[in-house]
Formats: structure tokens, sequence, C-alpha cells
């Protein structure tokens, strides 16, 4: 059966499915770069929740001599998390170009900046399809902030109503307000893939704290990004957070209380999603794969080697998440299939037989040609799901037409009838023989 | 050895050594470079013979080919004439029976001179129908070497027409016989051989308008009798049905113009045999008044029927090829996809002498000869030849019709000279005879006779060496391995075609689709093995229109086409380097006319890929949009830093003489697999879209 995990688009090609099977990696090495080894001490309550959750964590400094990513073709680490905002170039083999070859070989990015982001994140940013605000810049709200701040107003507090609408990226949207205190980004119009997780209420804006706003402000309001990420089409996942604050033990214990009066929570709620934002990012949640693809006539177990015209076919698809326990099925109720050839012929939602097994039974309309079973299940946060699946549907041979049609029974009689009389005629004409008139000549 | 011995001796070695030279003259292809099957047609029957040989003739005919026109696919057993593969298989078969172990491919290559061996027979068998014996020896002797008939059938040129040629003959020929003998025996062979010729090429419809046009001219020349209604009669309905047999055909014989002429004959000699016989029997006044109301009745039923078929589309509306055999500016106005194939165009004058060299001048004195004796059979090849030889003007590929009456009707013309002259040589052998004849004593008979047999030798031989020459030369090459001349006259050889097709064959995954334009279609199903879009069967002009589209649009534009289609790579033939010209830049405004001719290409038009002063030109004054297509960055990609030519700056185009003018550019959907040794087929792979998105 055909089978893949983790996030790799499967691309079934043949009729005779392929029995690739892709081991999901076990080690969880991932790679922590900081700017100093103080931030290990400072956000000591995020790294050991991914410490208790399995991870084995290096920690290097950024600008390390002797970094490297891979080794011999292979990458050495499943995980990076950038936590060195100020980065200006990363030391040893690192750089913008190997993290990208990164994230486009599978692997994971948790990015978190800060108002004085360096030039290495900004270009790693814009790379994964959103920017970061100028230099010394910090989004500002003059409304919603915290009532420790310290007269800027950059320690925002962001409502929980500001998250992506994603229970699988964010966790519980029920929970006490966020703090934040960094940068703001800006997501890419263009790019189709950029979430954005969590945005700034609509009085914030970014700009650089002390001086006079002249221009407009590069990120006002709403289209202010607070937290941003990326699923890749090979769903790799980047999260970057324009606050490296944000993940700190000062922000996970803090009380938060807007200045604008409001009521006061003991403890903010920014563990609950940092948490649920690494176990996302590092692909514990939300990971998706087509445990099989079947398909074949009624009645039949097992596909022919290709379908006529008007046959009636059966397909199926298993679909499987995955928990810490392994893999389970997964069950939704909105997964659709397709019958493309250029355009889909046919598309229905599939019905489900059995927890995380999908079925539609439909009908070949009748045109010939190459097609493909198609699936593209694409929910926020979790995995694409893409199958396809080729299958070539011929017309009728020879032997499959009807024999003979009822309306073109006389044209039968009328033919048989005169070959008879051909024969009949052809007896009497060469057997005749005409009496010879003997009257007059005797 | 009595002289009857001797002629018949002297006959069949004639006969036999002209069939051994037509085998042996149509080899050079195979002594220079090997046994191989040439062009891109032939491919795809090499293919199908294969798929024959092996699997039988059901799973032929119901053969779904999902390998070509992605994602269409193929009906091969309805849309193909099987006579061909057919053919071959058999003959295969019978030779694995008697243990000769030949391989299927050596079939193919050789089964074109085979049957030009039997088509000299029955030219010969033919000739001597229509004139005399000897009339068909040089007719046979000239159709063995005629450069027009050698250029569709040296060996590996294994395509309809090789044995579509013998079958027509062998047609005339039995038709000739039952015309002469009005036996059923005969016209029921022609009918068969009628059905042979069908199912092995699309020209039947020449000789099924060209049969019953026979019959008219009989008619109208008052020599339509018994024989001709019987000959007639029963090659129409015998072989109209098994025609029909042929499921390419079909219904077409019923239904479609092109076979009216045949139906309306049939009934015409209906009407004629009753009308002769009521004149038997009746008053001449009775007979004119019937006469007269049967008439006007029949014409005016006919009309009446006619029209309501054609309105209610019973009968198919005339095939744009057919319109251009009358009209030959009528593809090119209406069809591009007619207009683009080569052998779709006008024959030029010159290509006449090339292709039948003194044939031209010997055509009218045969006509001549022909006149002067009429009979029923002379008028049949009478309008063979007038006939056939329009149509050749027309297309360059009925040629080959054209050839066969031409040496037929030279053969007639040659022998009757000679045997008017050849007597007069040595006058005195012949005193005795023509002593009693009151011949016209003319002085210096015998030196005007020497003369002109001499000349006549002359202009034969020129003739025999013209035609090897021209079979040497233009004709044997397989055109899927190129050769070149360098400085120093040695020979270099561009393998490269099938170099590219074996890199796809073995570098590709198994469902690789490859778009390319539809020239190399068959070429890459046959030798690469791979889901090609569009192929040389042109039988879905949207599909087509699509590649061409996406051919001339920018990389952004042909992206968003190529992922519609799934196109895994893109293959492109460039002769820039080597200087080879019939390349896809100079196919290229065939791609922009037929990518055009479609509503999805309106956008697409001709004139943006001219420059301001209307050339179509590739350098630094060539029109933007032509210097920004994804043909033109995938044949000059990376080119503009060659040295191609000494003496020249990089980037010099070879074919074009120019020096290109967009050399600096990146590509952005594709990237670039694979280029052969000399960069004639260039190959890129389309890639996947952005895994950031950005």
């Amino acid at each position: 059966m055909t089978t893949t995990t983790l996030g790799h688009i499967i691309e079934v090609g043949n009729t005779v499915p392929n029995t690739h099977i892709y081991c999901a990696v076990q080690e969880n090495e991932t790679l922590v770069l900081l700017d100093n080894l103080a931030i290990k001490e400072t956000h000591s309550m995020f790294f050991k929740s991914l410490k208790e959750r399995g991870y084995s964590l290096t920690f290097k400094l950024a600008d390390d001599a002797g970094l490297v990513l891979s080794k011999y073709g292979e990458f050495i680490y499943n995980h990076l998390i950038i936590f060195s905002p100020s980065v200006q170039e990363f030391g040893g083999n690192l750089s913008v170009d190997t993290i990208t070859e990164f994230i486009d070989g599978g692997g994971n990015v948790l990015i978190a900046g800060s108002s004085l982001s360096g030039d290495a994140l900004r270009e790693l940013a814009s790379e994964c399809g959103f920017e970061i605000d100028e230099e010394g810049a910090a989004v500002i709200d003059h409304l919603n902030y915290d009532v420790s701040d310290s007269g800027s107003h950059t320690l925002v507090v962001a409502d929980a109503a500001n998250l992506i609408d994603a229970p699988v990226i964010v966790g519980n949207k029920d929970i006490p307000p966020l703090l934040y205190q960094g940068t703001g980004l800006i997501a890419d119009a263009e790019n189709p893939l950029v979430l954005k997780v969590l945005t700034a209420s609509s009085t914030a804006y970014s700009h650089v704290p002390d001086q006079g706003i002249k221009d407009f402000p590069h990120a006002v309001g709403k289209k202010t990004l607070l937290i941003a990420a990326l699923q890749a089409r090979n769903n790799a996942r980047v999260v970057f957070s324009g606050s490296l604050y944000f993940f700190s033990d000062e922000a996970f214990t803090s009380p938060v209380q807007k200045q604008s009066g409001g009521k006061k929570y003991p403890v903010s709620g920014n563990q609950q999603v940092a948490v649920a934002l690494s176990k996302w990012v590092l692909k514990e949640n939300g990971v998706l794969r087509v445990k099989s693809v079947a398909h074949h006539l009624v009645g039949a177990t097992s596909p022919p080697p290709s379908y006529t015209i008007m046959d009636e076919v059966v397909y199926t698809l298993g679909l499987e998440k995955k928990t810490p326990a392994g893999w389970v099925p997964h069950d939704v109720d909105d997964l659709q299939m397709e019958f493309v050839r250029i355009d889909p012929f046919v598309r229905t939602t599939m019905s489900r037989k059995s927890p995380g097994s999908y079925l539609s039974i439909f009908t070949i309309p009748d045109v010939y040609g190459v097609y493909q079973f198609k699936v593209d299940y694409k929910r926020i946060g979790y995995t694409n799901i893409y199958s396809s699946t080729q299958v070539s549907v011929r017309p009728l041979e020879h032997t499959q037409y009807e024999r003979f049609i009822a309306s073109a029974y006389p044209y039968y009689a009328s033919a048989f009838s005169m070959m008879l009389g051909v024969f009949l005629f052809s007896f009497v004409f060469l057997h005749y023989k005409e009496e010879p008139v003997k009257s007059k000549h005797e | 050895m009595s002289p009857e011995k001797q002629e018949t001796l002297l006959k069949l070695s004639v006969l036999s050594l002209a069939a051994i030279l037509s085998f042996a003259t149509r080899l050079f292809s195979v002594l220079r470079f090997e046994s191989v099957i040439h062009e891109f047609d032939p491919y795809f029957n090499y293919r199908t013979t294969r798929f024959l040989a092996e699997e039988g003739f059901y799973k032929f005919h119901n053969w779904f080919d999902d390998r070509a026109w992605y994602p269409l696919g193929r009906i091969i057993g309805g849309t193909i004439y099987p006579g061909l593969m057919v053919t071959s298989a058999v003959l295969y078969h019978i030779m694995q029976f008697i243990n000769i172990t030949i391989d299927i491919r050596n079939v193919c290559v050789f089964l074109a001179p085979f049957f030009s061996s039997l088509t000299t027979i029955i030219t010969y068998l033919l000739t001597k129908e229509l004139k005399d014996s000897g009339s068909g020896l040089v007719a046979a002797a000239m159709i063995s070497i005629v450069p027009g008939y050698i250029s569709r059938s040296v060996a590996g040129s294994y395509d309809n027409e090789a044995i579509a040629i013998f079958c027509m003959l062998l047609t005339y020929y039995m038709w000739i016989k039952s015309v002469k003998t009005g036996s059923i025996l005969w016209s029921a062979l022609a009918a068969v051989a009628y059905f042979y010729m069908v199912s092995s090429w699309g020209g039947y419809v020449f000789l099924i308008n060209l049969i019953p046009m026979h019959v008219l001219t009989l008619m109208i020349t008052g020599r339509f009798s018994h024989r001709i209604y019987v000959a007639y009669s029963i090659l129409y309905c015998l072989g109209t049905m098994l025609s029909m047999q042929i499921s390419f055909v079909g219904f077409q014989p019923v239904q479609s113009s092109e076979h009216m002429l045949a139906l309306g004959v049939f009934g015409l000699c209906q009407l004629h045999g009753l009308v002769d016989y009521l004149r038997s029997k009746l008053t001449p006044t009775d007979f004119e008044i019937l006469f007269r109301a049967v008439a006007v009745g029949t014409a005016t039923v006919t009309v009446i029927i006619g029209t309501i078929l054609t309105v209610t589309g019973k009968i198919a509306p005339w095939t744009g090829r057919f319109y251009t055999l009358l009209d030959p500016s009528y593809a090119k106005n209406h069809i591009p996809i007619i207009a683009s194939v080569s052998e779709h165009q006008p024959t030029s004058w010159s290509s006449f002498y090339f292709d039948l060299q003194i044939l031209v001048f010997l055509f009218p004195a045969g006509l001549y000869f022909c006149f002067a004796h009429l009979t029923d059979a002379n008028i049949f090849l009478i309008l063979y030849g007038v006939t056939s030889i329009y149509f050749a003007g027309v297309m360059v590929r009925l040629m080959l019709v054209l050839a066969p009456v031409m040496c037929i009707l030279s053969g007639i013309a040659v022998s009757s000279m000679l045997h008017t002259y050849m007597k007069q040589v040595d006058p005195d052998k012949n005193v005795e005879k023509k002593k009693n004849k009151l011949e016209s004593n003319f002085v210096m008979k015998s030196e005007i006779a020497t003369v002109f047999v001499a000349l006549m030798t002359f202009l034969l031989m020129t003739y025999t060496f013209h035609c090897t020459w021209v079979t040497s030369e233009a004709y044997s090459s397989p055109s899927i391995v190129l050769s070149a001349r360098t400085h120093d006259g040695s020979q270099i050889i561009f393998d490269d075609f099938r170099e590219a097709y074996y890199w796809l064959r073995m570098n590709t995954e198994e469902d690789a689709r490859v778009m390319s334009w539809w020239d190399y279609g068959y070429q890459i199903t046959a030798m690469a093995n791979r889901t090609i879009l569009v192929d040389n069967n042109t039988w879905n002009n949207t599909h087509i229109s699509r590649v061409g589209q996406a051919m001339a649009s920018s990389e952004e534009a042909a992206y968003a086409i190529m992922r519609e289609l799934d196109v895994d790579y893109v293959l492109v033939i460039f002769g820039g380097v080597v200087g080879y010209s019939s390349d896809d830049i100079n196919k290229f405004l065939w791609m922009v006319r037929i990518g055009g001719s479609t509503e999805r290409g309106a956008h697409i038009k001709e004139t943006d890929y001219y420059s301001p002063t209307g050339e179509f030109r590739v350098d630094k004054e060539g029109s933007q949009t032509l210097l920004n297509s994804l043909m033109y960055k995938m044949c000059y990609y990376r080119f503009g830093q060659v040295y191609s030519e000494g003496g020249k700056p990089p980037g010099y185009d070879r074919v074009r003489g120019a020096e290109i003018g967009n050399k600096d550019f990146e590509l952005d959907v594709l990237e670039e697999a694979y280029t052969t040794e000399h960069w004639l087929v260039r190959i890129y792979k389309v890639k996947s879209l952005r895994n950031r998105g950005v």
C-alpha cells in the first residue's frame, strides 16, 4: 500500500501502488542558537518544557565558528531554534542560505527577534515570506499596554482573541492575555503560505519609540504581525516571533493587566501559547499522513490495469494523525476527492467508512483518457495532504458493445431474406430449362 | 532455344534484374549508417508493429495508448490503417515459422525495399495489360529506380506509403483485368486488392475517385458495356463493404463527400443498365418520354436527398485536407496545422525534375501514344496520369502517386518509339517483311534511327545516373542520425537525437510527461518510452495549440499551462551550434500560428513576434515578445557564452546567422536537465512550485 509520512508530499503515479515507506526520524536533535548564554537562563522554562518532551537541545552561540547544520549531505539536526535577535552574521557554516536549504530539506525553524534584530534575521525572514520592521522599531500600543510598562508603551498586551483561529497551532484560545515586547512583522501579501498567528490590536503600530512620527508607519493596526508562521510546501514549519521576550521566564510568570483598566490576571497566557506553538512548529501537532490509497472496481479487490468508461469504481483513502503515542486514525468530515483529466470530471465528499478510512464510489464518465484520483486536503495548521494516483480509462473493447441491437432487427431480417431470395433465384435461374419451342420448327 | 523461349528468358531476366535493383538501390542508408528506422512516422509504425507482433491482433485492435496525447490518450486500433503493421507481423511470423529468426525491426526496415520489388513486378503486369510486354519491361525498369518513389521507400522508411503504392497498382491491375474481361472473379479480386489498399493508406480516396471517374468517362464516351457494369458493380459493393471493416474508415464510404462520386457512379451504372434494357424493349418515342420523366425525377430526388443529408450532417462536410487538393491556398488561410506540415506544401517545379527527371518529358509522349490507340484501359491510364499530375502539383507528398504513372507512360513512350526506330536501324534485315507495304522511303533512314536510338540510350543512362545520385545524396539519410563534412573533408556523425532519447529513457521517471513540439512525439514514445503530450498524429488541434501557446508565451504564462498539463520535462531541438536548420526556432512561427488559432490562444498574435521592420529575427532587433518567449529562452539558455564559430562573437547562431539578442537571462520555472553533445537536443525539467512560496 502506498504510504508516506511526515509531510512528504505524496505522488503516487502508477496504477500499481508503490511501497515506499519513509520512516519518521526518531531523534529530536535540536540546535538552539543564542546571542549569549544568559538567554539559556532567562528562557529556562521554555527550554525545560522542550526537554521534558524529549528534545535533545544543543545550545550554541549564534556566531560560534563551529556551527554546522549538515554533514556529508545529511542534516544532523531536525529542528533549529534561533533565539539570537541581534546576530548580524551566523558563524561557521551557517548562513541564511544554509538555513533556507534546511527548511527546503524538511527542517523546522523557530525564530525570535526583537526590536534590535540583526541583518541575518531580516534576510531569513524575507526568505520565509515576512519582513521585520526597521531597526529599532517596536510595536507600540498606547491603549493596550501592561501596567508594568516603563513608559514607552512597548510592553503590549495582546488579547488571545487576536490569535489565529486554529487550535492546532495555538492551542486553547480561552486564556489570559499575552505579553509582547518586540518588533512588528509584515506579511508578504504575495505569499499564500504565510499564517498570521498573532496580530496586534487595531490601536497598535510599529515604530521607533523615541522618534517623532513623520512618515506613515510600516505596520499599523491589525496588519502588524506579532507572530507569523509558514508551512512550506514540503510541510517544513517556520515560526517567527517579533519578540524574544514572549518566550522568556519573565513573560511566562508576569501578571498581566491592561493599563487602560481591565481585569488583572495573575499570570499571562504566554506559556500556554509558547508551548502550543513549539509543539506545532516541532511537528508534534497537526501532522497528518495518507496511510493508504486503493482503488478498484466495485466487487473487486485489486486495481485493473486500466478502467473502462462507465465503470463503477471504488476509491479509498486512509488518513492518520501523529500523536505522542504513534499514528492514529484521523477523523474529518470534509475530505473531498476529485477525478481529474485537466478538469475535474467528478468531485465528491468522501464518506467515512471506519475511523480514518474514507471511501468514494462513483461512475467513471463516458470520456476516455488518463485520469488522476486526487485528494488535495489543506487545512490551516495541518500537514498538506496531496495524493494523486494516475489511471487510464479506456474506451469499450470491440467485444463490449451490444452484439444485437433491438432496433436493427428489421435489417437483420431483410439481410437474411435477401440472401435466401438470391439463393432461390439463382437456383431457379440455373436449373430452369426453357421448353424448346417445337411447334414452329416442326 | 526457340525464339519464344528466348523471349521469355529475356523478359524474366530483365524483370528479375529490375526487381533486385529496386531492392538494392534502397539500401544506401543501411550500408552507410545502420539498420535503423528513419524519420518520425516510421517510429510510430515500428512501435505499433512490435506491439502487434508481441501481443496479437485483438490486443492491437483494442489498444488504447495512454502514453500519447496525455491526458487524452489515443485509441490506436481505431485511428490507424493497420495494413502495414499486419503485413510486417505476418511476414515476421512466417519467417519465424520457417526458422528464419529475423528481428521484427529488420522486417520493418526492409519491408519497403521488398515491396518496391513487388511494385516493379506489378508495374510490368499493369503496363503489359495496358500496352504490351515491351513497355512493361521499360516501365518496370524505370519504376525500380524512380526517385519520386524511392523518397518514400528506402530501407528504414517504414511508412504506409511503402506498401500502399504496391496495393494501388495491384488494384489498378485487377481493375484493368476486370474491365477487359468483365469477369466476376477479377472484379472480386480487385475488391480484395482495394481492401488491402484501404487498410494501408488514407490515399485510397484517390483510388476510389479515380475508378468511378474512369467508369463515368467510359459512359460519356459511349464505351459503357456489360463488362464495365459487372466490373464496377462488383468492385463497388464488395470494396465498400470490405473497406468499412477498417475501423478507422468506418462509415465514411457512405457518409463523407469524398466517397460520394463512387456512390453516384454506382447509381448511374444501374440507371444506365436499366435504360439500355428499356431501349431494347420499347419503341423510340415511348422510350424518349419515359427517359425524360425518369431523368428529371431522378435529378430532383437526388438533389433533395443530398441537401437534406448535408443539412442534417449525415454527409460529412468536406474535410480540410480535401479542400487543399482543390485550392492550394485554402489550408494556408484556414488551417495552420495542415499548412505547417512540410509534405503538404505545394510542389516546386524543380522538384518535378528532381524526382522524375526524363519522365517529365516522356510523359506527354506516352499520353500521345495512349490517345493514338484509345481503348477502355488506356482511358484509365490517361485519367490516372492527368489527375495525379494535378494533385502532385498541389501537395509534395502526392508525387508518390504520380511517379508510377509517369513510369508507365514513359515506358510506353520509350518502348513505342524504340519499337519504331529499332526496326529502321538495320533496314536490310526488315526489307523482306516490308516489301509489300508501301513505305515512304525517306533518306538516311538508318542513320536517323541510329542517332535516335543512341540519344535514347544516352537519356536512359543519364536517368540511371541521376536516380542513383538522388537516392544516394538526398533520400538515404535516416534524419535520426545526421552527418556533416568538416573542413578537412572527413565525416562527422551527429547522433544527438538518440543520445537525448536514451537519456530520457534512463534518467527520468517511468511515467514522466515530456512536452515537445509534435514533430518529435513519435520518436519520444518509441525511443524514450515516455508519455508525451502531442505527436505526429495531429488529430487534436486544440491540444497542439495548447502546447504551441506554452512555447510562445512568457515563462510565467507557460508555467501555468505546463502545470495544467502536468508536464515534467520539456524537450527542444536547437540547431544553432551545428547549423541544423530544421530546428524549433525555425518552426517557431508555426507554433505561434497554431497556438493563436484557438480561442484560448487568441492573445497570441503572429505580428508580435516580428521586429518593427516585419522580420523574424533573433538578434537585438528582434521583437521583445520573441526574445522573452519560452521557446527562445529554452533554445538560447547559456548560449550567450558559447563560441560557435570562429571570428564571431559568443552566442552566434549559425542557422540564423546572427548574434542572439537576449544573452544574459536565467530560467525561473525550468532548470536545464540535459543538453546533448552538439546542443541539438536540450531537455529541461519543470520546477515544482516554490517551497516557501516566494
